[in-house]
């Protein structure tokens, strides 16, 4: 038995060996969220490929809609109201693509099933994608924030620095927090995932106002402002960081909104919580969830 | 109790030996333009059965609509947003261009998803390839379905400009014979595009799925889409001439919109600069997207053939990845 690499301590029976201390629990759990974000973030730097097409495209893309503001004879601030959001899509399309989808994607490899046998909370597993991707996204949000920057003469006017900082990280929380619930809803919709992944690129960004003030839509932004972590985050991050630019009014000030993050934070963790403990309920009880094509 | 004496198994009678009992090598070229068209069909058919069978054809719609629906809002609110004089007449040069460009992204992502469907999600990609028909064939086949997707989304995107943007839009005044070869050649360039990202996506892993949109979004920038060409430093703007969407969409443009503002135009243009002319004859639009259409299109091929045989070389068409 002591020969064993995979039994920590003595025991009595297998029932004995299976109950953990919760120091072992957690580390099993923490060192499970690194290893589901080692490949995202090793990834980085092996696929040379990304390189061009995740940074450098969809910088190119960003500056479209700074020409067509060019074009437009627009007032500088709306310049890098387009920044910001270019910079920002990097974490909607990855929380779209690698949380949403990823569950949805794991169980067509055959490998959710593995995730699910496994000794350790598929929260953990979740986490590990969300740290992951938001490593890999800052990359390219950082790379489309300052190239952009330099290179249309973007003027930031940031009053509040630790509001702004404190705004960013609250909405990569809510966001990777909603990216968790989706995954749940994803994988119980099978086939609809795929499409609905795609569904959820331009209506949201238009309806989060992605390259205008969110406030012009009316009641429908106050529904996004709501509703929408990439929305009510990025009107707070405008206003915060271009203090000095004349924005329009109608949307909450950053504070409020501020406040809006931390309960969507909390709501959307929350739900997915509770939605994974109760998809791995299903899928241990019914065996179906975790099959290939079904 | 006897064994029962062997059975040759009997092929089907097409495909059974010929009469004189020797292999028939006319059959491994295969029945020519026949075998195509089959293929072709056939893929076709499974595209659209992919692309529409998931769900109800009312949610199928929405779905289809909603993208290009989505990305012509966003310039008409950033319009709107700015204002100014010249707002209406942006209004229409907007709602064409992203209009056009939901066939730009549903084509180039139709064929290059298809190999990434095959390979990633099905697994069939190997099974396809090594199958007698042509790979290419079987790939634009999948791609129609995409397009055709595309084309209605399109169509509604237009409607609603026209009907709920004050998109002013004359169907007596467009100009058919030069909208239809026009059309033409841009479908046959979006297709050669995606014939080269499926090039591509065949070289990549799993995260190739953004590349196409990704692909499509740089191209946004220099064909002059959603904003004149002049804005753009005049480098650029040449860069934006070789490039065949360019000439499709002022063609379309033209067409539809004979006194509408130029894409590739306007005062202090490179065009303007170059020529002495403030946008192109129809008949120079005509030309130029032939001309760099055939280009884009040899290139494509080439650049799939060789894509291809790397990939059956090193083995990448089995691969999946996962991240």
């Amino acid at each position: 038995m002591s020969g064993n690499p995979y039994v920590h301590r003595p025991t009595a029976s297998p029932q004995a060996a299976a109950e953990w201390t919760q120091r072992q629990i957690l580390m099993t759990n923490l060192r499970t969220v690194a290893g589901r974000a080692y490949p995202r973030v090793r990834g980085l730097a092996r696929e040379k490929s990304w390189l061009f097409f995740e940074i450098l495209l969809p910088f190119l893309t960003t500056s479209a809609f700074v020409f067509v503001y060019r074009a437009l004879q627009a007032p500088p601030e709306y310049v890098g109201f387009v920044v910001l959001g270019g910079a920002m899509t990097a974490f909607w399309l990855n929380v779209i693509w690698m949380m949403a989808s990823q569950l949805w994607w794991e169980k067509s490899q055959g490998n959710l099933e593995l995730y699910f046998a496994a000794p350790m909370d598929i929260v953990a597993v979740l986490l590990g994608m969300a740290v992951g991707g938001m490593v890999m996204s800052s990359s390219r949000a950082a790379v489309v924030l300052v190239v952009a920057t330099v290179v249309y003469g973007v003027t930031f006017a940031v009053d509040q620095w630790l509001l702004l900082l404190a705004v960013f990280f609250l909405t990569l929380t809510a966001l990777y927090g909603l990216g968790m619930v989706l995954a749940s809803l994803f994988l119980m919709w099978g086939r609809e995932a795929y499409h609905l992944t795609q569904f959820l690129q331009e209506p949201v960004y238009f309806v989060s106002g992605l390259n205008f003030p969110v406030g012009r839509l009316g009641m429908l932004g106050a529904l996004a402002i709501a509703l929408l972590p990439l929305a009510v985050g990025l009107d707070a991050m405008r206003q915060l960081a271009f203090a000095d630019a004349a924005y329009p009014v109608g949307t909450p000030p950053p504070e409020v909104e501020a406040l809006i993050l931390v309960v969507m934070t909390v709501v959307f963790l929350s739900l997915a919580r509770w939605m994974l403990r109760t998809l791995e309920r299903l899928a241990r009880r019914e065996g179906r969830l975790t099959i290939r094509w079904q | 109790m006897t064994a029962d004496a062997p059975v040759a198994p009997t092929a089907p009678p097409a495909l059974g030996s010929p009469e004189w009992g020797g292999f028939d090598p006319a059959r491994t070229r295969g029945r020519g333009l026949r075998d195509l068209r089959r293929s072709f069909m056939t893929a076709a058919r499974l595209g659209w059965q992919t692309e529409a069978n998931w769900t109800d054809p009312i949610l199928f719609f929405i779905y289809s609509v909603a993208k290009p629906l989505s990305t012509t809002l966003i310039f008409v609110v950033m319009i709107e947003v700015i204002g100014g004089a010249s707002t209406r007449e942006f209004r229409g040069f907007v709602v064409v261009g992203t209009a056009l460009w939901a066939f730009v992204i549903a084509g180039i992502a139709g064929l290059a998803w298809a190999v990434l469907d095959d390979r990633e999600r099905y697994r069939m990609l190997k099974y396809v390839v090594v199958s007698p028909s042509d790979f290419l064939t079987v790939l634009l086949g999948r791609g129609v379905a995409r397009i055709a997707v595309g084309g209605m989304g399109a169509a509604i995107t237009l409607s609603v400009g026209v009907l709920a943007l004050g998109v002013p839009l004359d169907a007596g005044r467009i100009d058919w014979p030069l909208l239809l070869p026009v059309m033409l050649g841009g479908l046959v360039t979006i297709v050669a595009v995606g014939i080269l990202l499926a090039a591509v996506c065949i070289q990549t892993r799993q995260e190739s799925w953004s590349y196409p949109e990704a692909a499509a979004g740089a191209l946004f920038l220099v064909t002059g889409a959603v904003f004149p060409l002049s804005v753009l430093p005049a480098p650029v703007q040449v860069v934006g001439w070789l490039t065949p969407l360019t000439w499709w969409i002022e063609g379309v443009r033209l067409a539809v919109f004979p006194a509408g503002p130029s894409g590739i135009g306007g005062t202090g243009s490179a065009f303007a600069a170059f020529t002495g002319r403030v946008r192109p004859e129809p008949h120079e639009i005509v030309v130029a997207l032939l001309g760099t259409g055939v280009l884009v299109t040899l290139a494509a091929i080439v650049g799939f053939r060789v894509s291809l045989h790397r990939a059956k070389d090193r083995g990448l068409l089995d691969q999946t990845t996962g991240s």
